[in-house]
């Protein structure tokens, strides 16, 4: 049985290894960086484009909304940079080359995930915390340390909801292969994510905060700092609700795991 | 004509590998469906009690960003990819004996998978946005140049997924390339938002280059059906230019290109 301090010195060797291997193509390493930066920056600039037109979105200014995207920005990193394999998913089933993980002795979804270390998304994470910062000024948030300890719990919590809704899509590979449309519906959907809830009516809403609960990656976390006085009750409770879903993911994958036969190929 | 029938089996080839994914379909159709609903919700908030933003009412913006989305799919051509792929695994010395043309040879596959795209779900998604949403779409000028004007708006999108997948030669990976590409592409050409939102100064500069030419032009002919031909064929005629034009840039380049592969070996 391992221990946490194991899976944390062998994902550092892992890691290690990884970096090195990517380290060789250094000029692909710079213009990823790059596109992730530019890929980063396009929402910001729809949403420029929309509030030049219009002063707020159902109450909310553009420089709130720099504060949500920022918040979603820096939430959705580590699924970006951790558990970025997920896509590759679907290639491993079909090929029959998910066969090699069920053959040493570590939790097969670290084993699985550790395999790809996504560089590019500390771009994206660097991003997302320069722009907190700067939005955080302009709106006059003041970070006491109970709030940042909120700002840390929110974060994880809408972190692990991120990674949960992306690796349950994935996992459909294991029941229809081509897990391709369900991902892409996932990914899609999740550029919702940093859009006032309030925009949705009832059905809409109501899925977005309880079936695929896109609303607690980055809007109901940020009206914590910024309208305070509308938070429903439920959003106290995003730490339980990312633990919760995390642990249904990491179900379904277990499930996946030990139903899948192979493809024949 | 014998070439011809070459390039057309290709084309058939590729639209029989599409068949496969036909679960896919499915899930697209109903991905598409939802996607429209809460782009719907969020244009609704958008426009609040305004009746024009614009010179754009909601139901002429709300077909322009449905139909975007329902077209995004097909004119995706995935080029970029199979060609980077094609390059980087060797395979492309295959093509280089064969007594093909590449760029043709491409654009076939391209074609092949985009007319099964089309027929899967692209036609089902609009007839489920006139079902769902009940849009009002007119028939005019606009609406009868607007399949000649998809058809260019392709040609266009392909000559960038080539350029972008000759890239290759060069380079070991296209992965930051190509996600740029489709960044500037869909912030520039007005996949995700009308020309008409953005500040003026700004609109002028993107109504020059070749972007718009992909999803503005053929979406404005179904947005606006009070325009006349006038109006039209001269936007169809800067569309037929963007499209050679990216076409010869995109074929200069891979000769040039290609060059380089048989310095190396292959």
């Amino acid at each position: 049985m391992h221990t946490l301090g194991d899976y944390l010195r062998l994902y550092v060797i892992i890691e290690a290894q990884y970096i090195k291997a990517r380290m060789q193509y250094r000029a692909d390493f710079l213009i990823s960086s790059v596109g992730m930066f530019f890929s980063s920056l396009a929402t910001l600039g729809i949403f420029w484009v929309i509030f030049s037109t219009i002063p707020s979105l159902a109450g909310w200014t553009f420089t709130e909304m720099i504060f949500i995207y920022a918040f979603y920005m820096v939430a959705i990193s580590p699924m970006q940079i951790l558990f970025d394999h997920t896509w590759q998913l679907r290639f491993h089933v079909q090929q029959g080359t998910f066969l090699k993980y069920y053959f040493r002795p570590l939790n097969m979804m670290f084993y699985y995930m550790s395999e790809m270390f996504d560089l590019k998304g500390l771009t994206q994470l660097a991003a997302g915390i320069i722009l907190l910062v700067y939005a955080s000024i302009q709106l006059g948030v003041v970070w006491t340390l109970p709030r940042l300890v909120l700002l840390a719990l929110t974060l994880f919590s809408a972190a692990l909801v991120q990674i949960s809704i992306v690796l349950m899509a994935g996992c459909a590979a294991f029941w229809v292969v081509d897990s391709y449309p369900v991902l892409g519906l996932a990914w899609k959907l999740r550029e919702f994510a940093p859009y006032p809830m309030n925009i949705f009516d009832g059905a809409f809403r109501l899925a977005f905060t309880f079936i695929l609960p896109i609303g607690f990656v980055a809007f109901y976390p940020s009206q914590l700092f910024l309208h305070p006085q509308d938070v429903s009750p439920l959003v106290y409770f995003s730490p339980v609700i990312g633990l919760g879903l995390f642990a249904l993911a990491y179900r379904v994958w277990t499930l996946g795991v030990n139903s899948y036969t192979g493809t024949g190929s | 004509m014998n070439s011809l029938r070459s390039y057309l089996a290709v084309l058939r080839g590729s639209f029989m590998v599409g068949m496969i994914y036909r679960f896919g379909f499915l899930f697209t159709i109903l991905g598409n469906v939802v996607y429209m609903s809460v782009v719907y919700f969020l244009w609704r908030s958008i426009y609040g009690t305004a009746e024009t933003l614009r010179g754009l009412t909601f139901n002429e913006t709300f077909v322009y960003v449905a139909l975007g989305s329902a077209v995004f799919i097909l004119l995706k051509t995935y080029a970029d990819w199979f060609i980077s792929y094609e390059i980087r695994e060797g395979i492309i010395a295959i093509y280089l004996t064969k007594p093909v043309d590449f760029q043709l040879y491409a654009l076939a596959m391209s074609l092949g998978s985009a007319l099964i795209t089309l027929a899967a779900i692209t036609l089902p998604t609009v007839v489920m946005l006139y079902v769902v949403f009940r849009v009002p779409i007119q028939a005019g000028p606009g609406l009868a140049l607007f399949p000649l004007s998809l058809g260019l708006a392709f040609l266009i999108s392909f000559n960038f997924d080539f350029f972008i997948g000759v890239m290759a030669f060069y380079s070991e990976s296209i992965w930051g390339t190509s996600i740029t590409k489709e960044i500037i592409i869909s912030v520039c050409s007005g996949a995700l938002i009308p020309l008409q939102f953005f500040p003026q100064a700004i609109q002028n500069v993107l109504l020059a280059l070749p972007f718009q030419a992909i999803y503005y032009t053929p979406l404005m002919m179904v947005t606006r059906p009070d325009q006349g031909w006038e109006v039209y064929l001269p936007m169809l005629g800067v569309q037929l230019l963007w499209a050679i034009v990216t076409f010869v840039v995109s074929r200069l380049f891979y000769n040039q290109a290609v060059k380089v592969v048989r310095v190396a070996g292959g």
